[in-house]
């Protein structure tokens, strides 16, 4: 697997003239990133922010040539859109849309699994690589330098705010960010952190990475295994929120047929464990991340 | 995930062409005898409340006439089933069953696709099933693009050990639960027990029902069936959940904001973003503090939104102080909620200078949110405060009675 992103990018940006999705074109271009065209339907020939708006996907294509796209659409329009990304062959697809139909989601997820297509997200606030100069969606904001300095330790994280208050963390304690992935908070998302671990495995401009969890899912049990297997080799700090939620009554009395498919594997404590177990340093706080990633790493790959 | 009560789930079986048993709902005993009377035979009694495992809790009984009916009914009306009080019941014909199977389809979010699981042993929990008799579950995820045609669906009946004229039936019924599932996008639909009569008839026993919360806007046919709160099963809503679920309405397309009230507790809780703020809630309760709630604002809410959340943490009783505390924020306007928390906290009737309240909010405008947050009195941090100190800081602010 080759960079997610990099300073080669060229991004289209789907339902570009929507409010949300202008602010961010605006913030992407002013940080560097190479967003080449947009489409929204019916807005063909129009402009935002200097970028050439499409009616389809196929023009787009023919006169721009993206290698990767950011959905910002309605909830309701975005099966539509990842689907129309995907017959188009492209390799990378952001999806920024929150709270899109379950159903909707399992079918861009089985068209995107048969093409072959990376998703990230549903519900990511995106990808940024500062050493590049490169983000896709709104991830740090107009001022992504405030949480983003270039640096050689990469972020997975399921939650889009954390992502940044790691890379704030680690900015302020010396390390700087190749990479950072806003995996999306939802239990069904395209690339999960196990499977982004091989982008950090083979990069050779990371030297570790911070995993922020939280409860629910098998995520962080899978990125346990892959260390295990060593598929992944190199240091991981990994810190899971939410461990106040074992306290609370179970949330669900439906979830019968489901708890057996999922076992007990939704709580933090044994999330923690697991990684624990198979070699990840266990952070229970961000102000540990520092000082752990110093325990881990050569001289050489210190901060000053 | 909210649910749709067996009665209106059944609606839609019988809608579907899945086979149920007769059955109408009583909300007295006199009603219920009118109901089983007019059966003229054995009858079942449910409570109708969105609750699991209503067999284990008493809630089904059985009778053998009208004057059996009417004494069930007595017995369960104004009764409560975990925190749901009962004030409905279904009265229905009672089955002449051969077997208990049981039928469900839920989403594997491992798989990422639905699965489909069925066993010929049903009527206890498919949990118990899968402990002591895993060979007669038969589980298959299924794809959305090519579905779950009956041909299909008899192959599994038959690997689960079932034979003869009912095998049909199943591969219809299965099927047609399918095409519900599909076309009301449910996260799950459940058939336990699933009858097979002593004629060879195919009935459902039971309906289990949950709806996507995110679908509902293409399934305004659901609106009316769907028990309002039940994606948080243990209880229904709370006022303070209920006015804050009403603040959020007010502009339900500006950032998110939710509200859980919990039990005991002194600390108002008002974090974001999703991931913060569950670790903020964990820091609390490290460092020794009592959270009175769990409240999350996020995805640039507007002033009136933080207000009106602010209000709702504050309004319950036994809250003496406030920890508003978000991750760097990349595009949510700290100075918005600064505006929002101070004047929440004057509409609940407090003083943002005697209240102990910490406040951690870096990011967008945050040089404009530290100068409301401190011209109101409020003791404010930056991104120079991790989320750890903090929530250290607020639980010292409580311990000092808040003179500070």
């Amino acid at each position: 697997m080759s960079r997610l992103i990099d300073g080669s990018t060229r991004l289209l940006v789907q339902g570009i003239t929507g409010r949300e999705a202008r602010m961010v074109t605006r913030h992407m271009l002013a940080y560097g990133t190479a967003v080449v065209s947009g489409v929204t339907p019916g807005r063909g020939g129009q402009d935002v922010e200097g970028v050439p708006v499409f009616d389809t996907f196929t023009q787009a294509v023919q006169e721009t040539q993206p290698s990767a796209s950011l959905v910002s659409v309605p909830p309701a329009a975005t099966l539509d859109a990842v689907a129309e990304a995907i017959a188009a062959e492209i390799p990378l697809v952001v999806i920024a849309t929150e709270g899109i139909p379950q159903h909707d989601v399992l079918r861009m997820l089985e068209l995107s699994d048969e093409a072959g297509t990376v998703i990230i997200g549903p519900n990511s606030v995106g990808v940024i690589r500062p050493g590049d100069g490169v983000k896709i969606g709104a991830i740090g904001g107009e001022n992504p330098e405030r949480a983003f300095v270039p640096g050689r330790i990469g972020v997975i994280s399921r939650s889009g705010g954390m992502t940044s208050e790691i890379g704030l963390t680690l900015r302020l304690a010396g390390y700087g960010v190749s990479t950072a992935i806003s995996v999306g908070g939802d239990a069904l998302i395209g690339s999960t952190p196990a499977t982004l671990l091989a982008e950090f495995q083979n990069d050779l401009e990371t030297d570790a990475v911070v995993l922020f969890g939280e409860p629910g899912t098998r995520f962080e049990e899978d990125v346990a295994h892959r260390i295990r297997n060593s598929e992944f080799t190199k240091p991981l700090v990994a810190l899971v929120a939410g461990e106040f939620t074992e306290h609370l009554p179970e949330g669900t009395a439906f979830g019968h047929a489901a708890a057996i498919i999922e076992g007990d594997s939704g709580r933090p404590s044994a999330k923690r464990k697991a990684l624990q177990e198979a070699g990840a340093l266990v952070a229970r706080t961000l102000d540990d991340v520092p000082g752990l990633l110093e325990s881990t790493l050569t001289n050489t790959q210190r901060p000053n | 995930m909210a649910r749709i009560l067996e009665h209106h789930a059944k609606q839609m079986f019988a809608q579907a062409g899945i086979p149920v048993p007769e059955g109408y709902p009583a909300i007295s005993p006199d009603q219920a005898a009118t109901i089983a009377e007019g059966m003229g035979g054995p009858v079942v009694i449910k409570a109708l409340v969105p609750v699991g495992k209503r067999g284990e809790a008493g809630a089904v009984q059985f009778a053998e006439d009208s004057r059996g009916a009417s004494l069930a009914a007595r017995d369960l009306i104004g009764r409560y089933i975990g925190a749901y009080m009962i004030d409905t019941v279904l009265v229905e014909e009672r089955i002449e069953i051969a077997a208990e199977l049981y039928l469900s389809i839920i989403v594997d979010r491992d798989e990422r696709k639905p699965r489909v699981v069925l066993s010929a042993s049903g009527g206890v929990s498919i949990e118990q099933v899968a402990r002591e008799d895993p060979g007669a579950m038969v589980t298959e995820p299924i794809s959305m693009i090519r579905g779950l045609p009956e041909y299909r669906a008899r192959e599994l009946w038959v690997r689960a050990g079932m034979t003869g004229p009912v095998i049909p039936k199943l591969g219809q019924l299965t099927n047609r639960l399918w095409r519900l599932f599909v076309e009301h996008d449910l996260r799950l639909i459940e058939i336990n027990p699933l009858f097979r009569t002593t004629t060879d008839d195919i009935v459902a026993g039971d309906a289990v029902m949950s709806v996507d919360d995110a679908a509902s806007f293409r399934h305004p046919e659901l609106a009316r069936f769907v028990v309002p709160g039940t994606d948080r099963s243990w209880r229904p809503m709370t006022d303070l959940e209920i006015e804050a679920q009403r603040v959020h309405e007010l502009d339900p397309y500006r950032g998110s904001a939710r509200y859980l009230e919990l039990e005991g507790g002194n600390i108002g809780f008002l974090c974001g973003g999703g991931g913060a703020s569950l670790l903020l809630y964990d820091h609390l309760i490290e460092a020794g503090g009592q959270p009175a709630n769990y409240a999350e604002i996020g995805g640039n809410p507007t002033e009136q939104k933080v207000a009106g959340m602010t209000r709702v943490v504050l309004s319950k009783p036994g809250v003496e102080g406030l920890f508003v505390a978000h991750n760097i924020t990349n595009n949510t306007q700290t100075d918005v909620i600064a505006r929002g928390v101070v004047t929440g906290i004057r509409h609940a009737g407090r003083d943002p200078s005697s209240l102990p309240v910490v406040a951690r909010e870096a990011g967008l405008h945050d040089e404009e949110g530290r100068k409301t947050f401190e011209e109101a009195g409020i003791v404010y941090f930056g991104e120079r405060t991790t989320l750890a100190e903090a929530a250290r800081t607020m639980v010292d602010a409580m311990s000092s009675g808040g003179t500070r």
